[in-house]
Formats: C-alpha cells, structure tokens, sequence
C-alpha cells in the first residue's frame, strides 16, 4: 500500500457496526481496505490510499449450519480451516481450494474470486454460495440470495461481490450450499520426461474415472516432489474406496503404457497435504526477486502457455518455473531474477510480451517493488464503462480499495 | 415518436425481420404464464447486429425492449408489460462451436435446450442444466431465468454452466464477458436478471462427460408426508442423488394415462430417483437409498432396466405438466423453494392450505433441492376458483418463506412475482439491486415491469394466470 502513513487498524464486532463504519470513511473520504488473512492481499494493484485497514477478525463464525440442509452460513472473517474442521464433523465439505487455509478466510477469498484447481467437479467458490451479506458505503446492510439451494428471486448479487476486491463493499457474511465430503482420496504424482509429455497427456484424456485435478507442475522444488525430475504430474482423486482404487489402478496402467515407469501414491492426510503444498505454492514468494502471474485459458492450451512462457522468460534471462492445470486451463507462471534490480530492468518488456502472448493474464502474487510497476491486470475489458459505472453506483466517494481494480478502479 | 418505432426498423432490417401487423403480434403478448400488451413491433434477427441494431433504434425511440426465448416462461417474463418491440431469437438457433476437447460451446440464445445435449452427445458430454421445459425452452431463455430442471440437484443450475455471454447493451453495442475475465462478473450477473440488463447473442457453456452409469429408481410411499420425509433424510445422510423429484397421486395418475411407464396407481407419492456417476457406486448408492426409502415405509421399490426405460421415466415427468391437462380445466404452477429439511413441514401446511381455499392441488417437487411446485387446479371461468388459486398461492409462498425458503427456485420473478420480491427482500437489498440496473439501464427500458416490486398492491386481474 503506497500510504505514507500507516493506516488506522479496525476490527469491527458485527455487520452493523461494519457498515457504520463504512458509511463514516465515505463521508470523511477515508480510504478503506479490507483485511481478512492477508493470503491474497498480493492481487490486484497495491491501492492508492488506504486510511483504514478493516480486519474481518471480528467477524467470524458459523451460523445457521444444519448438517441436514447441508447449507451453513460463514462470517467473513471465518478462517477456510475452521469451516473444515465443522463441517467435516458432519462427512461434509466447501472445497475452496485456496492456499494457506489455517490464515485465509471465506471473505477474503471469495472477495479474491479465488477458484482453484478441482473447480472442473466441485464448481468455484461462485458456484457454492447460496446468499450473501455485504456492507455498502452508504452504511446499509444488503442481503441476496438466502438459505435455500437453489434461488432465482432478484439479481444474483452475490456474483457481484465475489471477486470484487473490496471495491464495492464488505461481504460480511456468506451462505454456501456444502457437499458430501468423499469419503476416500489419492494424489499420485509421477515424473514426466520431456519425449513422453504428448503421450501423457493423451493418456489423461483416457481415462474412464478422471482426476478432479490434473496439473502438470515444472519447477516448484519442494512441492509434490518425484525423485529430482523437474517435470511431474499430480492428480487428485476423491470419492469412494471402490473408486479411488479402480481409478489409480487404471492411471497407473495408462501411465505405464505411456511410458511413465512409476506413480507414486499417496492416501489421506498424505494426499490432502500434497495437493495443499502445491496451492500454497501459487503464491509463495521464495526468492528475492518473484513475480507470479496466473494466465486463465483453454485446458488444451495450458501445457502450451507454460512452455511458451518458458521461451519468452529465457529471452529475458528470467527463471521460469510453472503449473499447467489442463483440467481448468489455468496456467501459474513464475517468474525470478537473483536481485530486483535484475528483474526490474527487464520487467516493462517482459510483461508486455507476456500479455501479448496470452490473453487474460493477471498478477498472483510476487515481490511488492516488481509488482509495484506494472498493472496487474493488463488490458482493460470492453466493459469497463459499465464496470466504471458500478463503482460508482456502489463506492460513490471512492473510498474502497481505490486503484486496486481493473482499469485503475 | 412513437408511431415512428415500426417504420424506422422496418427501414433499417425489413419485412423479413420486422413484424408490425397486430395479427402477427398477438402471439409476442403473451408466454406461458399470461398476457402482456401487444407490441409495437417484433423483431426476429438473424445475428447479432441486427438484435443490436432493434435495441438501438428502441431506445432512441425510448421504447421497451422484451427480449423472447420460447415464450414458454411461467411467470410473465417475456410479455411485453408496456408494450415495445420484442426481440424473438428464434432464429438465432444455432451451436456456433463445439469445442469437444473443452467441453465447451458457444451457442446462440435461440437454441432449443435439448438440442444442445444432443449434438453433444455423440462426442460422450452434454449441457446439464434441463428444465422440464427442454424440448421447447431455449439457452436464451434459460440464461435469463437461471433455470434449473431435475438434475440441477448435483450438477448446479444454468449460472453454474455459463462461462461467457455476449450482450448488447443500452447503446447498441456489442460485449463480450468470461467468468475468467478480470473485472466485475458481469457473466454471473446477467444471468438471472430476466433480460432487464441487456440483451444476450450468445452464451457459452459449460459441458460435462456423460456419467459412466446411471440408476433411476421408483419408489412409492403411501403419502406425501412420508415420500418428503425421505428426501430430507436422504439429503442429511449426506447423499446427493443426481436428481430427487416427488409427484404426489394426482400428478401420477396423470402422468400414468399419458404415459404408461408403470407409476403405481394406489400409492399417495412417487419418488423418482437418479444416481449416476462410477459403474461401482451404483451398487452401493441403490443400497443407501434404498435402506433409507424402507425404513420410511415405501410401499415399493423398483429399479428402471435399461436406458430406454429410464429415459421414458424422465420423459413422463417431464411431460407431466401436459398431462395435468386432462384432469383440469386449467392450472397455475407455482415455484418455491424451501430448506430440503423442511419438505415433510411445508408439505402439512400445503395440504391444510388446499383445504382451507378449497382447492385442487397436486404436488411436483424437484424434492431433492428443496424446490416446490405446487399446482393449483381451477376454471378461469368461474371468478371465486380463481380468487381461491390466487389467495392459496400467496399464502403457500408465505408459508414458504416463513420456513426460510424463497418465492423463487427456477421460474423467475417476472411480471407475476415481482411484489412477491419485498416479502424476502427489505429496501436496502433491493435499493442495491437497483442500483445495478440503473448501471444498465438507467432508462429501465431493458423488460420494463418485470423483477422489481411496483410498490402498489397487484391488481387480481393482472394476478389471474393464464396457464392452460
């Protein structure tokens, strides 16, 4: 945050008082930013101001959980861990998917849009919230949505909010539709030598059971590790005992006759530790001079941009590592030089050629100084009057999150 | 000007394009629920400039624009409220691509809903979202409701499998929107909103692999009550079946002389009930459900044998709204939704209901989400059965509500609920969806009269359905 004063710290105890509190910094003109686990506080540009840091952590809790509705309601500043640990207690489950669950919370990651890896079976977050509460800069509280699973009275409001950034308002609290938590899982991961990569992925395509993530990580040393190849593959996955052994039985015959000797196989808390490594890993920032960008695309495309990434990374003399989720299409890209300086110098060109190599290319997470110089988000939508509009509809005075959003909103 | 408004689109797209003679117009006034006004004009465009062209010209004209799917809608949607010109997308009908390797489409709005899933098909995916309407109702049409269907259960509503839309805004222009696009999500607030953002010219959408094996079972339960006890148990077991539907005696024994596919006759309430997913699920997933359905006291329990025989089942169930049609003059359907705990409650309070106003009701629930569809049996020639269906709905709806449930599951607000909207939404939640459409359509010419609360007390004659 590009403040030269450090901003007042407030953690507001209910939703009213949230909202009061909004209402007072858009009169006074105060710049807020909300707080919730800082996980995801790297996306999206550093604000302009910020007067006001609103932490969450007033604001947490379960409320309304009935195991047999399978539908809870999650104060913002509930921790993804917490809502984990209760709803696992009933065999249910919100497979957010975030990284750093024990510190991310459901109002910072819905408000980061975060969608992660297994979004192909389980949908986004998006998809699983039923209701939603939001504090708005004129001190109102507003409700869409509800309780009930599925609902088409008013506009869908809480589509809105979830990836806004806290450009709009507060979500203070969020309903969600839970699911049946599978009762059994596997992550295999196995390496995958450069002259076997197309076999491979053929091979994935196969399959009768499919993985709920595939993603193909190059780099990322100490995360999901095979031996020392660079190149592996990890795939999730979840459901009954019968399957999960049938399915990791025919990936392990699929890899083999793809050349792929071994799969490594691990079950339970080693599985649900492994793929949690490896979403962590998306937004670590290992070294001095990191910039990690997320390139959203076809997932017959993603194994592609990564390798393409590579090329462009190595005219700059930049690292490259990445993870090509060719389930999703998502394609993590990280980026490092051994200084600043020696990525700074670089970075204008580099990140222009990135982004004109793929669309829909955003910044993740990295270095604050290297993040600090380009625009996360790169060009703007043909929309963004519209999206201009809604801000000001919304944030009148300009107080939330001020240039944090697409198009310098 | 206003008189101008059929002239100035006839010049710019023509008699082919443009229909103006009230003969020709009669049929854009109503849907599947009511009658509008006639429109001025009704514009049936071959692409999307000339579906941006007729917004434009519209609007300059600060006339109304109704968008219109199928028309097969249930609750006023696509009735042109205060007249305008309606934009049909009839013949905007096509699958633009199929992209097999991403499971993805992108789809005109005029596309009949199970057409897409058939062109699939033959490549192992298919679009999930099936209303009960899917032989008629458009993609279009569905994105605007959000509609759901049977299998919405397990696979998610329309918004749940729309990646992208594009859109013609208030000024003629064209956009286009992905879920994975940086910025608001525009997509997901589109969908939904009934046409009174923009006019949608195509969608993508989100395709699915055909499950591996599919179960559909019949159950039958000596009541109401005791079929819906079932469905909550099923659910906080914590079993989510790929669609959960009940039909109570009357819409059986309907559905039964049309269709023939073996319903039992003598019980009060029919469970219909799909899993599907890994061939060695099945076994189990039967067992579960089953167990639970006995311990309930099912009369019977019978497993459909083949593919033919389950898409028979789906297809009278679909049908069953068709088939109501022997057994009552007319009917109104009305869509709520409740928390799935509350099935066996609000299905006491809808019996007394019925009771009370003297009136015919079959029960309809895509049970498994909570979802009801009471239908509510009249003679729109007799003016106290109509009172009697009107005054039992509305209190169905508060009964619903007062459960926690919505006025709304799938069908959409419209023209019908829109005063029903203040009852779940106080003024600061709608004040901040009107905020969005004032983003839109500060004009509110985008399907005027349809989603937002009047203030005044609806009128009975507009509140009389239509539906036959």
């Amino acid at each position: 945050m590009n403040t030269t004063v450090a901003p007042r710290v407030v953690a507001p105890e209910s939703a009213a008082d949230a909202a009061a509190l909004l209402a007072a910094c858009s009169r006074e003109g105060a710049a807020v930013v909300a707080v919730g686990g800082s996980t995801l506080q790297s996306i999206g540009n550093a604000p302009r101001r910020c007067d006001v840091a609103l932490h969450t952590g007033g604001l947490t809790g379960i409320r309304d959980y009935l195991p047999a509705d399978m539908t809870a309601g999650l104060e913002a500043g509930t921790t993804l861990a917490e809502v984990a640990r209760t709803l696992g207690e009933h065999g249910q489950w919100i497979p957010f998917d975030a990284p750093a669950a024990v510190l991310a919370t459901v109002g910072g990651t819905l408000a980061a849009g975060w969608a992660g890896p297994r979004r192909a079976v389980y949908g986004r977050p998006r998809d699983l919230v039923i209701g939603s509460t939001v504090a708005l800069t004129d001190g109102t509280l507003a409700h869409a949505g509800g309780m009930v699973v599925k609902n088409v009275a008013g506009y869908d409001m809480s589509k809105l909010y979830v990836g806004s950034l806290g450009t709009l308002g507060l979500i203070v609290r969020a309903n969600f539709k839970a699911l049946p938590r599978p009762p059994a899982r596997r992550v295999a991961i196995a390496p995958v030598a450069e002259d076997v990569r197309d076999r491979t992925l053929a091979a994935l395509g196969e399959l009768a059971l499919e993985p709920s993530a595939a993603l193909v990580l190059d780099g990322f040393p100490g995360v999901a590790r095979s031996g020392d190849a660079p190149v592996r593959l990890v795939l999730s996955f979840e459901g009954s005992e019968a399957v999960v052994e049938r399915a990791t039985h025919d990936l392990r015959s699929a890899l083999g006759k793809a050349g792929i000797p071994e799969t490594l196989l691990l079950d339970a808390a080693g599985a649900e530790g492994a793929l949690a490594a490896v979403i962590d890993a998306y937004i670590a920032v290992p070294g001095p001079a990191v910039l990690t960008y997320r390139s959203a695309g076809l997932p017959s495309t993603a194994w592609s941009r990564t390798r393409n990434a590579g090329a462009i990374a190595q005219q700059h003399e930049l690292g490259a590592e990445s993870i090509a989720d060719v389930r999703t299409g998502d394609a993590i890209l990280r980026f490092s030089a051994p200084t600043v300086a020696a990525f700074a110098g670089v970075l204008p060109a580099f990140d222009a050629e990135l982004r004109r190599a793929f669309e829909r290319t955003t910044v993740l997470a990295g270095t604050q100084e290297l993040r600090a110089s380009i625009d996360a988000w790169g060009p703007e939508p043909s929309n963004i009057a519209t999206m201009r509009a809604i801000k000001a509809h919304f944030d009148p005075t300009g107080i939330l999150a001020p240039g944090r959003y697409v198009g310098a909103i | 000007m206003v008189t101008s408004l059929p002239s100035r689109l006839l010049d710019a797209l023509g008699p082919d394009i443009v229909h103006t003679s009230p003969e020709d117009l009669t049929v854009y006034a109503f849907d599947g629920y009511s009658e509008g006004r006639l429109p001025s004009a009704a514009v049936i465009p071959r692409d999307a400039r000339e579906a941006a062209l007729a917004v434009r010209i519209a609007f300059e004209c600060g006339e109304p624009v109704v968008p219109r799917g199928a028309g097969s809608g249930l609750c006023g949607g696509a009735i042109p409220a205060q007249g305008g010109v309606v934009v049909s997308m009839v013949r905007m009908n096509r699958i633009l691509e199929l992209d097999v390797r991403n499971r993805r489409a992108r789809v005109q709005p005029g596309l009949i809903n199970l057409d897409l899933s058939r062109a699939a098909a033959p490549h192992g995916i298919f679009y999930a979202p099936d209303p009960s309407s899917q032989k008629v109702s458009t993609i279009g049409g569905n994105v605007g409701t959000n509609a759901g269907g049977p299998h919405c259960l397990s696979y998610g509503t329309t918004t749940n499998h729309v990646l992208g839309l594009e859109y013609v805004d208030g000024t003629g222009v064209i956009h286009r929107t992905s879920i994975d696009d940086p910025g608001y999500d525009v997509t997901g607030l589109l969908v939904g909103s009934e046409g009174t953002l923009g006019l949608v010219t195509a969608v993508d959408v989100r395709l699915m692999a055909l499950p591996e094996a599919v179960r559909v079972f019949v159950a039958a339960f000596p009541d109401v009550e005791s079929a819906s006890e079932v469905v909550s148990a099923i659910i906080a077991a914590g079993i989510i079946p790929t669609a959960l539907e009940l039909m109570d005696k009357m819409i059986t024994a309907s559905i039964e002389s049309h269709f023939h596919v073996g319903f039992p006759l003598t019980a009060g309430a029919v469970l219909l009930v799909e899993i599907a997913g890994p061939a060695d699920d099945m076994a189990a997933g039967e067992e579960a459900i089953a167990k639970i359905a006995r311990s309930h006291g099912a009369l019977s329990w019978r497993a459909a044998a083949d593919a033919a025989e389950r898409e028979a089942l789906w297809a009278s169930r679909k049908g069953a709204g068709g088939a109501i049609g022997k057994i009552t003059p007319n009917f109104y359907i009305q869509d709520a939704c409740v928390p799935r705990s509350k099935l066996p409650q609000v299905t006491h309070e809808i019996e007394r209901i019925a009771h009370d106003y003297d009136v015919k009701v079959g029960n309809l629930y895509h049970a498994g989400d909570g979802n009801l569809h009471p239908l509510l049996c009249f003679d729109r020639r007799d003016p106290r059965s109509v009172r009697a269906i009107v005054e039992a709905g509305t209190e169905i709806l508060a009964t619903c509500i007062a459960m926690g449930g919505t006025i709304s599951g799938e069908h959409g607000v419209g023209h019908e609920k829109r005063d029903s909207l203040s009852l779940v939404f106080d003024s600061a939640d709608l004040a901040a969806m009107g905020r969005v459409r004032d983003v839109f359509d500060p004009r509110k010419l985008f399907n005027p009269d349809k989603i937002f609360p009047t203030g005044a007390v609806c009128g009975e004659v507009r509140a009389v359905p239509a539906v036959a």
